[in-house]
């Protein structure tokens, strides 16, 4: 079956929902394709907030919050990786975009003057961060399918892309299994966004969701386009012990403090003025260097520490964390401190794309985790991936309703042999007997991924890693399947998520190696300081002729200079 | 422990039950143990499943007997006998096959809802009510420059219907919804009293889209709906609520006639 839109959208949650409204008010024919139902994506568990410089809250000296403040944190967090022009302009935007959201009917939390609430959050010189309770992205991502629901804008619900279409190296289209049927569509469109979300799960211990395995990412590779620092991946700092379940940043915002085993506040020594509310690369730095020093818990945690803050704000701030800590640590904060420990949370690297979303493949685009603008550079600050979803959701729609204009009418004959090629490919999948389990490969992957490229890096051990990873690119084409059926096979689709997530640890791991500074949440114990001679420049990969390539592309500054980042 | 679980997929003259043992560990839930059954015994089962922090509103399943998601219900909870709801009986949750609580965890679809395959049913109709009842906010005048303001109280109220993940818990609860299959449902109307009481909102007669006998005037307050919530949401209340303006408003109508 062959689907015809002016333009695609891969991916459903706040970027990808955003995106398609830009394209449904400019009055052409957008849709979304998504594995999920658009309510499931990942964006609904986002919790603490969405930075914009509304400035409702006064900082401490009774100065108000601006874009250039917003800025200027961001690029410092940054650890000055950021392109300081894309910075400019989501901060810039940023309280439109909260606005837009209040003017859809997001209920936003308020203060008593009826203003949207906000709180202090790491790394940020204003009370900056937009909330609704600890559920923000629940709230926002609501309110968008609400409004794509009422414009009737054609969702393919629970549809896996599996490749991009490119005609003369114009991206045009995308095939997708329908889950439920196993049937293969194609689908023609003037250009293609890819807004699929972030890698997590390429990772043991991952506040992500399961289906965050960094889907639109390999696929954008595999059709030629560059992935940029991938080995910057965010470890949060307090991820509840046992799941890595997140526990909002939020918490601190409101005055949670972190303890060691012997009850000191460890933060104070690693981050004198910060404290609890450095940025998230420099405290799950202190808690891993906290529990190597034998100062965590058995099993590896400190304490996340509320009860100080009363029974009151805690049930009406952080409403969701509480039950989050009660139901799986069964754990009261009201009562008891909540065990955490750093996991991987984000990841600032994605698809290389310009201020405008543009790859370098011509009619392919990406905004959102899965893309990198970039706007975190080597470490996002808290409430930032929020308001760039939103931001640059609008954004990069706006720009590709501009550049479809002129853009040529795909025809249908390639993207019949591109389902032909992906049903061949999926039945070579299915009549494969014998060999592992993929499930095995999977879990060897994520170990040592977590193992090897976690918080604290080094040569030797990351190689290791990178041989562990092709010799599991390697096993995992010989691997079967028992379900041989095409309906409702979600072992297919795990399978082709992890022949993707490979590609992607590839990637990190090669990224992180040719990186010999420590910068931002890239740590490495054998090149402990920044280096911004020779490493204040983005990471590229590609990959041709199956094989993987590094290079580099300047860091855009201008607006401040880079300095030591001292919290 | 011993895990039951319903199997079934189109073609199948009816379902059957597989059972899969596997070892308890502290803190599993019931979605672990699922995957546990998918890696280790049959990866043909199927059920949804994307966040496991009991956010997102995918997995909700029919657990011993009551429907609620599977990422949040703790396996060890269960055999202790702890996690009883006391809701009120209906035919969706009759006994189906012979079970022991104390060593298994017995998990079926969602009630109410057609099975496509094992633990996956087709939501279709659950959004179509949502769609029914218009989920959209409609401001009462245009959008001003910055936000409009609220009043801090009015957000905690509307936040209780807010908190709705749409994972349909209620509706498999819910023993109208059993006999009646056009009965919009608990999640739709709340969805819509969480409109109705939103001060920003500009069309005041928004309780009238399910006036009708498949709305508000179907429920029959058990109350199955508020206590399998995982969110904490009261649909029986938000109906009540509609049901009593909706009478006094007809009333007042008449008296001025």
């Amino acid at each position: 079956m062959i689907h015809h839109h002016d333009i695609l959208i891969i991916g459903g949650g706040l970027t990808g929902l955003r995106a398609a409204l830009r394209i449904s008010d400019a009055g052409l024919n957008g849709a979304v394709v998504s594995k999920v139902h658009p309510l499931r994506s990942h964006s609904v568990a986002a919790q603490g907030g969405m930075n914009a410089s509304l400035g409702n809250v006064k900082g401490e000296d009774g100065a108000t919050d601006s874009w250039e403040s917003h800025a200027y944190d961001t690029i410092k967090g940054s650890d000055y990786l950021a392109d300081q022009d894309v910075v400019e302009r989501m901060c810039r935007e940023a309280p439109t975009a909260v606005i837009e959201l209040e003017h859809m009917g997001t209920v936003w939390s308020r203060l008593e003057n009826g203003k949207i609430a906000q709180r202090p959050f790491g790394g940020a010189g204003f009370p900056r961060t937009c909330y609704a309770a600890d559920r923000t992205g629940h709230n926002a991502l609501h309110t968008l399918y609400e409004q794509v629901v009422s414009r009737e804008i054609p969702v393919y619900e629970e549809f896996f892309a599996i490749s991009l279409i490119t005609e003369g190296g114009r991206c045009i289209g995308c095939t997708a299994l329908e889950i439920m049927t196993g049937q293969v569509h194609g689908f023609l469109a003037k250009a293609v966004l890819m807004a699929t979300g972030g890698f997590g799960r390429i990772f043991d211990k991952s506040t992500n969701a399961l289906i965050n395995t960094g889907d639109g990412q390999a696929l954008a590779l595999r059709a030629g386009a560059l992935l940029k620092d991938m080995e910057f991946v965010q470890f949060h700092p307090t991820t509840l012990y046992g799941t890595n379940i997140l526990i909002s940043e939020g918490a601190r915002g409101e005055g949670g403090i972190l303890l060691n085993k012997n009850g000191e506040r460890f933060m104070e020594r690693y981050a004198p003025h910060s404290v609890d509310l450095a940025p998230r690369d420099v405290v799950a730095r202190a808690i891993e260097q906290e529990i190597a020093g034998g100062r965590g818990y058995e099993g590896g945690y400190v304490h996340l520490d509320l009860r100080h803050l009363g029974a009151e704000r805690i049930t009406e701030r952080l409403p969701g964390i509480r039950q989050i800590a009660m139901d799986f640590a069964g754990v009261d904060p009201i009562e008891n401190p909540v065990p955490v420990q750093p996991g991987q949370h984000y990841s600032m690297g994605g698809i290389d794309a310009d201020i405008n979303g543009a790859t370098k493949v011509p009619g392919l685009y990406a905004a959102g985790e899965c893309s990198c603008l970039s706007v975190h550079g080597a470490n996002r600050l808290g409430g930032n991936s929020l308001v760039e979803t939103v931001v640059f959701g609008r954004l990069v729609a706006e720009k590709i309703v501009e550049d479809v204009e002129n853009a040529p009418t795909p025809d249908d004959k390639l993207v019949k042999a591109a389902i032909n090629s992906v049903n061949d490919r999926i039945e070579g999948i299915l009549r494969r007997e014998g060999g592992e389990h993929f499930f095995t490969v999977r879990d060897a992957m994520t170990h040592t991924m977590t193992s090897k490229f976690g918080i604290f890096r080094e040569k030797q051990t990351m190689q290791e890693g990178l041989d562990e990873i092709k010799s599991k690119q390697d096993q995992v084409s010989r691997v079967s399947l028992q379900n041989k059926e095409r309906e409702v096979n979600q072992a297919l689709i795990r399978f082709l998520e992890l022949e993707g997530m490979l590609l992607l640890a590839e990637a990190v791991a090669r990224g992180a190696l040719a990186r010999e500074e420590s910068r931002g949440s890239h740590t490495r114990t054998d090149y402990p300081e920044r280096d911004d001679r020779n490493f204040l420049k983005h990471t590229l990969v590609g990959f041709r002729n199956e094989t993987m390539y590094v290079s580099y592309q300047p860091a855009t500054l201008g607006i401040f200079e880079p300095k030591e980042r001292v919290y | 422990m011993i895990l039951k679980v319903y199997r079934y997929h189109r073609g199948m003259v009816s379902p059957h039950y597989d059972t899969f043992e596997l070892e308890l560990r502290p803190g599993m839930t019931v979605l672990e143990a699922l995957f546990q059954f998918q890696e280790k015994l049959d990866d043909s089962l199927a059920f949804h499943y994307s966040c496991r922090g009991a956010v997102c509103g995918t997995c909700a399943m029919l657990i011993n007997k009551v429907p609620r998601l599977a990422c949040r219900t703790q396996v060890e909870s269960l055999l202790k006998g702890g996690l009883k709801v006391p809701i009120v009986p209906y035919p969706a949750i009759a006994e189906t096959v012979p079970w022991n609580p104390e060593e298994e965890v017995l998990v079926e679809p969602l009630p109410h809802l057609p099975v496509i395959r094992d633990l996956i049913v087709d939501m279709d109709a659950f959004f179509q009510y949502y769609r029914f009842i218009e989920p959209v906010f409609t401001p009462s005048a245009d959008n001003p420059e910055k936000e409009r303001t609220m009043d801090p109280a009015a957000v905690k109220k509307l936040e209780v219907y807010t908190n709705c993940i749409l994972c349909a818990a209620c509706s498999g609860a819910c023993p109208v919804e059993g006999k009646n299959p056009r009965y919009l449902g608990p999640a739709a109307l709340a969805k819509l009293y969480r409109f109705h009481i939103d001060p920003r909102e500009g069309r005041t007669s928004r309780l009238k889209t399910a006036d009708i006998p498949t709305g508000w005037w179907a429920c029959e307050f058990y109350g199955n709906c508020s206590l399998v919530c995982p969110k904490g949401v009261p649909p029986r209340i938000a109906i009540a609520k509609a049901v009593a303006q909706l009478k006094r408003e007809e009333k007042e109508k008449l008296k001025k006639q």
